[in-house]
C-alpha cells in the first residue's frame, strides 16, 4: 500500500463527494430520434433480406423470427440507453474537469485542467433547435483521454468553455 | 570541422536530390509497380496489347523515371531551412508553398537516420519531431553528417539552462555496447511465436498471389509423393509432425536472430550528462539522443530465458511517436545493472524496492472468463477442421489457459510512491511499466455493474504515449488512487513535457 506517505488520503478532495450534475433532459430527445433512425434501418435491412433471401429457401417462417429477435435486440438497446442517460453526469472542480457516464459499465474519467489542449464547442442542427451544445476536451497524445460531454445546455456550456479556456490560457 | 551558418535559409546537400528521386521512385513503383509487372508479363506473352509494344513500355518507363528526376530536382530547389533564436523553419512545396515554423521549445525529438543508400554516397538524413501528429514531423533527408550534428546541437540549445548540453556532446561516454553474442542470446530467447505469425503472413501473402502458379507446378502433389506417408503407422506420422515442428522453431529463430542483428547492430548506448544517446543499426542506421523530460513513460521487458542470461529491454515511450519509430526507441541486451543505471538517470528518485500491491484475485476471474470465451470461439471452426481430434486440443488448449491465468495473475502488481507508479504484468514475458505521476494527462475509475456489487474497480491511467490500467482493485482503494493522483497533478506545477 502506499498509504505511508506524509499526505493524510483521509484529507484529499475525494471524487466521491463531488456533486455530479446531470445533463439536459433535452438530449434524451436528441438520443431517442438517433436511435429510431438507426433502428428503421436495421429493421428495414432484415425485412428486405427476409424477402429476397429466406423465401427463396422457403422458410417462411425464420424470417419472422429473425424479425422478432431484430426487434428484441432494439428494445433491449432502447431501453438500455434509456436508463444509461441518467449515468450521463458532469462536474468541474477548481482545478479539473469531472465526466461520469454507463450503466452496464460505468467510468468517471477526470482531467486535470492544466493539462487541457484545447476546447472545441460543436452544436448539430438538431442540437440548435434544442438550445444544446457539445463540449469537447482534447489532451495530449492517447485519444482515450479526450472528454467529449454531450447535451449541455448551451448558456452553460458557453460559461463552462470561458471558465476552462480562462484556466487554460492562465497557466501559460 | 567547417561550420555552417543555420540563420541563413539553406538547401540541404545536393545529394540529396539523388536521395529524393531515390525515395520517390521506390514510392511509384510501390505503388504502380504492380501494373507493369502484369502489362510486361501479357506483353510478352501475346507480343503487343493494344498499342503497347515491349519499346513502348520501355519509353514510357524511362519518360516517367525523367518526370520523377524534375520532380526530385523542383523538390530540392524549393527546400530551404534555416534555424533562428527559437524556432526552426521550413519552407518547401514546388506549387503549393508550404511554410513550416516549429518553436525550439516544442520539438520532441532530433535524430540521425541512414539508409543504405545514405550510407554509401555518405550523408544522414535529420528527423525533427515535435507531439503532435505524424505530419508535423519533419526530414531533412540529406545533410552531411558533421553539419547534420551542428544542427542537431543548435535544435537543442534552446535556453540558457541547457548550454551544458552543447559543452557535453563533446564528452560521447560509452555507456553500453551490445557485443554480438548478447545481440544473438537476445535472438534466440525472442518470442519466437510472433516471428512465425510474420513469416507466415508472408508466406500466405505470396502463396495467395501466384496461387494459379504453384498450382501449375502440381507442388503439393510432388511434396506429398516425395514425404510418402504411410498411413497405417502413427508413429511415422508423428516423427514427420515433430520433424515439421522443429523445421518451424528452426526457421523462426534464425528470422528473429537476422532481424535482432540487421536492427540492433552495433548497438551503442552513449551517456552524456543530462541525455541518452542511442546508436544502432544495420541497414538503417539511426542515431538518436533521450531527453528525460520528454519520456512520458518506461517499459521494461524480460522474460524467464532472457532473465536467466541477464538480458533485458528498456524502451521509452514518447508522446505521439509513430509506430515505425517507436521501435528504434528500445535498447535491448542490458545487462541489469546497466538498466539500473539508465534507470536511475531517466528517472531521478527512482525506487524499486516499494512494495508491491496485487489486484484482488477476481481478476482471475475476469482472466478465466476470457480464456473460456476465446476457447469456445476457437471450438467453432476447430471441430469443423480437425472433427473429434479437436477434444485432444482442448485439453492442450484448457492447460495453456489455466497456465496463463495463473502466470498472469503472479506477475500482475502496482506500486505508487511519491513520484512513480510501476505496474507489472504479462504472460511470457515480465513486463514493468515506469511513468512518473506528474506526466498523467487524465484517469478514469472503470466498473461494471457485477463489479459494483462486489465493490471492486479498475483505475486508467493516460499519458500522452500510452493507457496504463490498475486492474481490479477495491474500490475503495481505487478511489483513494484516484484522489491521490489527481491531487498529485493538480498541486504540483510541473509540466507534462
Amino acid at each position: 500500500m502506499f498509504l505511508n506517505q506524509q499526505i493524510e488520503i483521509d484529507t484529499l478532495p475525494q471524487i466521491s463527494s463531488v456533486a455530479l450534475k446531470p445533463i439536459s433532459k433535452n438530449y434524451l430527445k436528441i438520443i431517442l430520434l438517433n436511435k429510431a433512425l438507426v433502428y428503421v434501418i436495421c429493421i428495414g435491412l432484415v425485412v428486405l433480406a427476409g424477402k429476397f433471401i429466406i423465401e427463396k429457401e422457403e422458410l417462411p417462417d425464420a424470417s419472422m423470427y429473425i424479425f422478432g429477435f431484430a426487434l428484441l435486440v432494439c428494445v433491449c438497446n432502447l431501453i438500455l440507453s434509456i436508463l444509461a442517460f441518467k449515468k450521463r453526469k458532469y462536474a468541474i472542480r477548481d482545478k479539473d474537469i469531472i465526466y461520469s457516464k454507463g450503466l452496464l459499465v460505468n467510468s468517471i474519467t477526470t482531467v486535470p485542467i492544466s493539462r487541457i489542449q484545447h476546447i472545441e464547442e460543436s452544436r448539430s442542427w438538431l442540437a440548435r433547435k434544442l438550445k444544446l451544445s457539445t463540449l469537447k476536451i482534447f489532451t495530449a497524445g492517447e485519444s482515450g483521454s479526450d472528454l467529449k460531454i454531450d447535451g449541455l445546455p448551451f448558456e452553460e456550456a458557453k460559461q463552462i468553455n470561458d471558465f476552462l479556456s480562462a484556466k487554460v490560457n492562465g497557466n501559460h | 570541422m567547417e561550420t555552417t551558418n543555420f540563420s541563413q535559409p539553406t538547401r540541404q546537400s545536393s545529394k540529396g536530390i539523388l536521395i529524393i528521386f531515390a525515395f520517390k521512385t521506390f514510392q511509384f513503383f510501390r505503388k504502380f509497380g504492380v501494373f507493369f509487372l502484369a502489362f510486361g508479363f501479357s506483353i510478352m506473352k501475346k507480343k503487343y496489347l493494344g498499342f503497347l509494344t515491349p519499346t513502348n513500355l520501355i519509353l514510357i518507363l524511362l519518360f516517367v523515371l525523367f518526370v520523377i528526376l524534375i520532380i526530385a530536382i523542383l523538390n530540392y530547389q524549393n527546400f530551404k531551412f534555416h534555424v533562428s533564436l527559437d524556432d526552426f523553419h521550413l519552407t518547401r512545396g514546388i506549387i503549393n508553398k508550404d511554410n513550416t515554423i516549429i518553436p525550439k521549445s516544442k520539438i520532441q525529438n532530433v535524430y540521425l537516420k541512414q539508409n543504405w543508400l545514405q550510407q554509401l554516397i555518405n550523408v544522414v538524413s535529420v528527423n525533427i519531431e515535435t507531439a503532435g501528429d505524424q505530419k508535423s514531423e519533419i526530414e531533412i533527408s540529406a545533410l552531411d553528417r558533421s553539419t547534420a550534428l551542428q544542427l542537431k546541437s543548435e535544435l537543442y540549445s534552446v535556453s540558457s539552462q541547457l548550454h551544458d548540453e552543447n559543452h557535453e556532446v563533446i564528452e560521447n561516454n560509452v555507456f553500453f555496447k551490445a557485443s554480438p553474442k548478447r545481440l544473438l542470446l537476445e535472438g534466440i530467447s525472442k518470442n519466437h511465436l510472433r516471428s512465425f505469425a510474420i513469416i507466415a503472413s508472408f508466406v500466405f501473402g505470396l502463396y495467395y498471389e501466384f496461387k494459379d502458379y504453384i498450382n501449375n507446378l502440381s507442388f503439393i502433389d510432388r511434396l506429398e509423393d516425395s514425404i510418402q506417408i504411410n498411413e497405417g503407422s502413427i508413429v511415422n506420422v508423428l516423427i514427420a509432425n515433430a520433424i515439421l515442428v522443429f523445421i518451424i522453431v528452426l526457421i523462426s529463430m534464425l528470422f528473429s536472430i537476422v532481424k535482432t542483428f540487421i536492427v540492433n547492430f552495433n548497438l551503442q548506448v552513449i551517456e552524456n550528462k543530462k541525455t541518452i544517446e542511442i546508436n544502432k543499426g544495420l541497414f538503417n542506421k539511426v542515431s538518436l539522443s533521450l531527453t528525460p523530460s520528454r519520456i512520458q513513460n518506461i517499459v521494461v521487458t524480460t522474460n524467464r530465458i532472457k532473465h536467466y542470461f541477464g538480458l533485458h529491454t528498456l524502451s521509452v515511450k514518447q508522446a505521439m511517436v509513430n509506430a515505425k519509430q517507436r521501435k528504434n526507441f528500445e535498447i535491448i541486451a542490458l545487462e541489469k545493472h546497466q538498466l539500473d543505471h539508465l534507470l536511475g538517470k531517466l528517472l531521478v528518485n527512482y525506487d524499486s524496492e516499494i512494495e508491491a500491491s496485487k489486484p484482488k484475485p477476481y481478476y482471475k476471474r475476469i482472466l478465466a472468463y476470457k480464456m473460456i470465451f476465446l476457447i469456445s470461439i476457437i471450438n467453432i471452426p476447430g471441430f469443423l477442421i480437425f472433427g473429434n481430434r479437436m477434444w485432444y486440443i482442448n485439453i492442450a488448449l484448457i492447460v495453456l489457459a489455466v497456465l496463463y491465468i495463473i502466470k498472469t495473475y503472479s506477475k500482475s502488481y502496482y506500486k505508487i510512491d511519491d513520484e512513480f507508479i510501476t505496474i507489472g504484468s504479462g504472460f511470457i514475458d515480465t513486463t514493468t511499466n515506469i511513468l512518473e505521476i506528474h506526466k498523467i494527462q487524465a484517469v478514469k475509475l472503470k466498473q461494471s455493474m457485477f463489479q459494483k456489487r462486489i465493490e471492486i474497480s479498475s483505475v486508467y491511467i493516460y499519458t500522452a504515449s500510452k493507457v496504463l490500467k490498475i486492474p481490479y482493485v477495491l474500490e475503495q482503494e481505487a478511489r483513494s488512487i484516484y484522489d491521490y493522483l489527481l491531487f498529485k497533478v493538480e498541486s504540483q506545477d510541473k509540466d507534462w513535457m
